[in-house]
């Protein structure tokens, strides 16, 4: 082992090397529906498929730090559905917008909170407490509206406004929305890169021993974790309720499992300790990439999930190979 | 009172059904290093774990630098005091970078919460050259790092918390002899920087490099303390096992029977490379070498563990076909690999699983459904425990509840089971007591008078000198030197263990 750091090559830094083949991934998908369909590459066609990445970005975000302090987060969906709900709810029945979506910002984020007490505080195994967190919330989302999906919320003044801040309005080619959630990006990016926060975050997921024996606070780390992942699911939701401009109760289905692709194709591992944000990026466009090209590429539904399934395990595959041919044997005297 | 760092008097600490510790005492002083000795649930972590915070006493006074402490010694306090305490396993994060793992808990911060990498490998870089290590690079990913490389940071870290009194736990149990030096030289700097060091191991050979006093513990109780060089080793192990051990390596020689076992031009990865050597009825063989020589991939490949490239294996005089564990076993190769809780039981799974589960076809002999027959279970398992005197509260107690020692010994157990013709222990007394040692050099020396062929692989010098009957030295995945144990020299098999040669090419 040598101590020159600049001859550290950039693609051998941790989790770098995931990073980049994901978004070779998406290049190369790129290409491909380009080339069976030249409407993929038009500007209106790429402007909305940035917007459809958004929901994607979000819960990766969320499940992608929870599998980094090794752990998962099963709520994620039913969460996003709750949000959705709850602030659809409201603004139908004549609350102010902002005050909705506080008021839903509060329970999305009590789901976290709760979650992190019950996984970090009494050590319930991750997959069963949020299982139950899981189903509470999608019985919440159903209760609030009484178990109907909720009208339109109508327009006029900021009904108006959030529909476009969050789905509908654009500067350029650049939708609100997808701006919106590029900036909550950065700024989880940032936690998890520079802060003693993230540092934290990390070294859970890596040894839970060693990190407590050194004064990390567990409890805390893993609720602000689940809080983090409670936090985009409700970002989700909005955006899902703003698009849709009506609450639905189904809003959300399956989106914790859409979160571990992401998560996992950007090559964050589900074991904990390792994997990086940006990666998140790659893997939610690979997702949405998938659904958008195979869509017009005419590819029947039933094709399309299996060609998507097919796709999510060779990604993860090859991650895991690669892995264990190259990184597995590198350990140096 | 005041020439002592710490001193704790009178410890007594009480578990659920058991006193861990007894009127308990103990004495530090700056700039020595002191061995704290016992067998295996001596109490001797339990008292560190006092003194670091772990635990709390149930009574007895602590002073730490004159200061005498009311109350629960917590662990902040501990620390805050320049207490640090190095785990037998290891605990780094092994994701992180070596300058985060020894800032975990306590980064540095710059302005707008942004942590200060910059300086903090800088002052990672500073620990590590005080304790005169040069070629770190603070960046490196800590699981990159080679087990003795990780340890050198878990001190380092030490270091920069400003730990005056350093608990080594088992330090040198997973480390190379070259790994070993270097340790030992760091320890000799911090005693020169006036740190009061625990040292607890159980490889006596090694303390006379570095230990100034010793204190004695057995079943929870202070037997004795004094200097290093006022005890010989005879009264120091029949302090800690509270009679004379006449032999610590019990060797029986029993005549050379036919050869059971011949392996020929073995390849299997880097590690092991042309490996040929035979093995005979009647004879313990010891594999020595540095860590990292091949020993431990040589064995995984014999017994299918791992993919083998080429080579023949012939037992008694039919060619072996082995492409997995499971015909390794079916043919009568076993192995008891060197980590015991890892590799060589379910830790979470009855004693009686643990044996059951490589023989259930044996014991589902004679069922067409495949059932377990609890009665053929039952037989082997009092045997397994009758031949090997395991402590246990009952089959069906947790495998991993169970001391090292008697860990080992189920290991073996369902071994014995099979009537196997070859057993290979890897590693199979680290961290485990003296008097534990010496009843698996037992149940090996019985397996070589059985005429079972045992095969011994060892990191320790003295034990695979004095258990074998022949040496096999490796270096860099060759055999580079076989030498008789009663004639033999450690020098010599050093020797024969740094034999790079010109082999590195084939690397």
């Amino acid at each position: 082992m040598s101590i020159e750091k600049s001859n550290r090559s950039f693609l051998s830094r941790p989790g770098v090397a995931s990073v980049v083949t994901a978004f070779v991934g998406v290049v190369v998908l790129m290409f491909i529906f380009a080339y069976m369909n030249p409407n993929f590459i038009r500007p209106n066609n790429l402007m909305s498929l940035a917007r459809s990445i958004c929901p994607y970005l979000l819960v990766g975000i969320g499940q992608g730090i929870v599998c980094i302090t090794g752990n998962i987060d099963l709520s994620i969906g039913s969460v996003l559905g709750m949000s959705a709900m709850i602030s659809a709810t409201l603004v139908c029945s004549g609350v102010n917008v902002i005050l909705a979506i506080v008021i839903d910002l509060i329970a999305c984020l009590s789901v976290g909170l709760c979650n992190g007490v019950l996984v970090g505080k009494f050590k319930l195994p991750p997959f069963i407490g949020t299982l139950g967190t899981m189903t509470i919330c999608r019985g919440i989302a159903q209760l609030v509206n009484n178990n109907y999906n909720t009208g339109d919320i109508g327009t006029g003044g900021l009904k108006d406004l959030f529909r476009d801040l969050f789905y509908y309005g654009r500067v350029g080619y650049l939708y609100y929305g997808v701006i919106i959630c590029l900036l909550v990006w950065l700024v989880f990016y940032y936690i998890m890169s520079y802060t003693a926060t993230g540092r934290h975050i990390y070294a859970v997921g890596s040894n839970v021993d060693a990190a407590r024996l050194s004064g990390v606070d567990v409890f805390k780390t893993t609720t602000i974790a689940y809080t983090i992942s409670a936090f985009c699911s409700f970002m989700a939701g909005l955006i899902t309720m703003a698009a849709a401009g009506m609450g639905s109760m189904q809003a959300g289905m399956s989106y914790e499992m859409y979160g571990v692709a992401a998560a996992v194709i950007g090559g964050i591992s589900t074991l904990g300790g390792s994997g990086l944000l940006v990666g998140v990026i790659a893997g939610a466009s690979v997702w949405a990439i998938l659904q958008n090209g195979l869509t017009l590429a005419n590819v029947p539904v039933a094709m399309r999930n299996i060609i998507i399934g097919v796709i999510v395990v060779a990604c993860v595959l090859f991650d895991i190979l690669r892995r264990s041919g190259i990184i597995g044997k590198k350990k140096t005297a | 009172m005041s020439e002592y760092v710490v001193s704790m008097e009178h410890i007594t600490k009480t578990f659920p059904g058991v006193k861990a510790l007894d009127d308990v005492h103990l004495h530090l002083q700056a700039g020595r290093v002191m061995a704290l000795l016992g067998e295996n649930g001596a109490g001797k972590s339990t008292l560190m774990k006092i003194l670091s915070g772990v635990y709390t006493r149930d009574s007895g006074d602590i002073t730490i630098f004159g200061k005498k402490i009311e109350g629960d010694l917590t662990t902040r306090q501990a620390q805050s005091l320049g207490v640090a305490i190095i785990h037998q396993e290891l605990n780094m994060c092994q994701h992180l970078s070596v300058a985060a793992n020894m800032f975990l808990g306590r980064e540095l911060i710059k302005s707008g919460g942004r942590l200060d990498n910059a300086e903090m490998n800088r002052q990672a870089e500073e620990q590590l050259a005080r304790l005169g290590i040069h070629d770190m690079d603070p960046e490196e990913s800590v699981g990159n790092l080679t087990v003795g490389r990780q340890q050198m940071v878990e001190i380092a870290r030490a270091l920069l918390i400003n730990a005056r009194i350093l608990i080594m736990d088992e330090p040198s149990s997973a480390l190379s002899n070259a790994e070993i030096t270097e340790m030992f030289r760091i320890v000799r700097e911090l005693r020169a920087m006036g740190t009061a060091i625990v040292y607890i191991s159980h490889r006596l050979q090694e303390l006379h490099h570095i230990v100034d006093d010793v204190t004695i513990m057995r079943d929870g109780k202070y037997i004795t303390e004094g200097r290093f060089e006022d005890f010989t080793m005879e009264q120091i192990i029949a302090n800690m096992v509270g009679h004379e051990v006449k032999n610590q390596f019990p060797r029986e020689t029993v005549p050379r029977g036919r050869k059971i076992l011949e392996v020929k031009h073995l390849n299997a990865g880097r590690m092991v490379r042309d490996v040929s050597f035979d093995l005979y009825e009647g004879e313990v063989l010891g594999f020595s070498g540095l860590v990292g020589a091949g020993r431990t991939e040589t064995m995984r490949a014999i017994f299918g563990a791992d993919p083998k490239e080429s080579g023949e294996m012939i037992l008694d005089g039919k060619a072996l076909d082995i492409h997995n564990p499971g015909s390794a076993i079916r043919q009568g190769i076993v192995l008891a690999p060197e980590d015991r809780k890892k590799e060589g039981l379910c830790t979470k799974l009855s004693i009686r699983d643990n044996i059951a589960l490589p023989n259930l076809d044996i014991i589902t002999l004679g069922s067409r459904t495949g059932r377990i027959n609890r009665a053929a279970e039952n037989a082997m398992i009092e045997k397994g425990k009758n031949a090997l005197t395991i402590k246990m509260a009952g089959p069906e107690a947790e495998a991993g509840s169970l001391s090292g020692g008697n860990q080992q010994k189920v290991v073996v157990a369902k071994w014995l089971a099979r009537e196997s013709r070859v057993l290979i222990f890897d590693e199979p007394t680290r961290g485990i007591d003296v008097a534990a040692k010496v009843e698996i050099y037992e149940i090996i020396n019985s397996l070589k008078k059985q005429g079972v062929g045992v095969i011994i692989v060892s990191s320790e010098l003295p034990e695979v000198m004095g258990i074998s009957d022949r040496i096999i030295v490796m270096c860099n995945g060759r055999v580079t030197g076989t030498v008789d144990p009663r004639s033999t020299t450690e020098e010599e098999i050093m020797t024969y263990a740094t034999r790079f040669g010109d082999n590195a090419a084939s690397a």
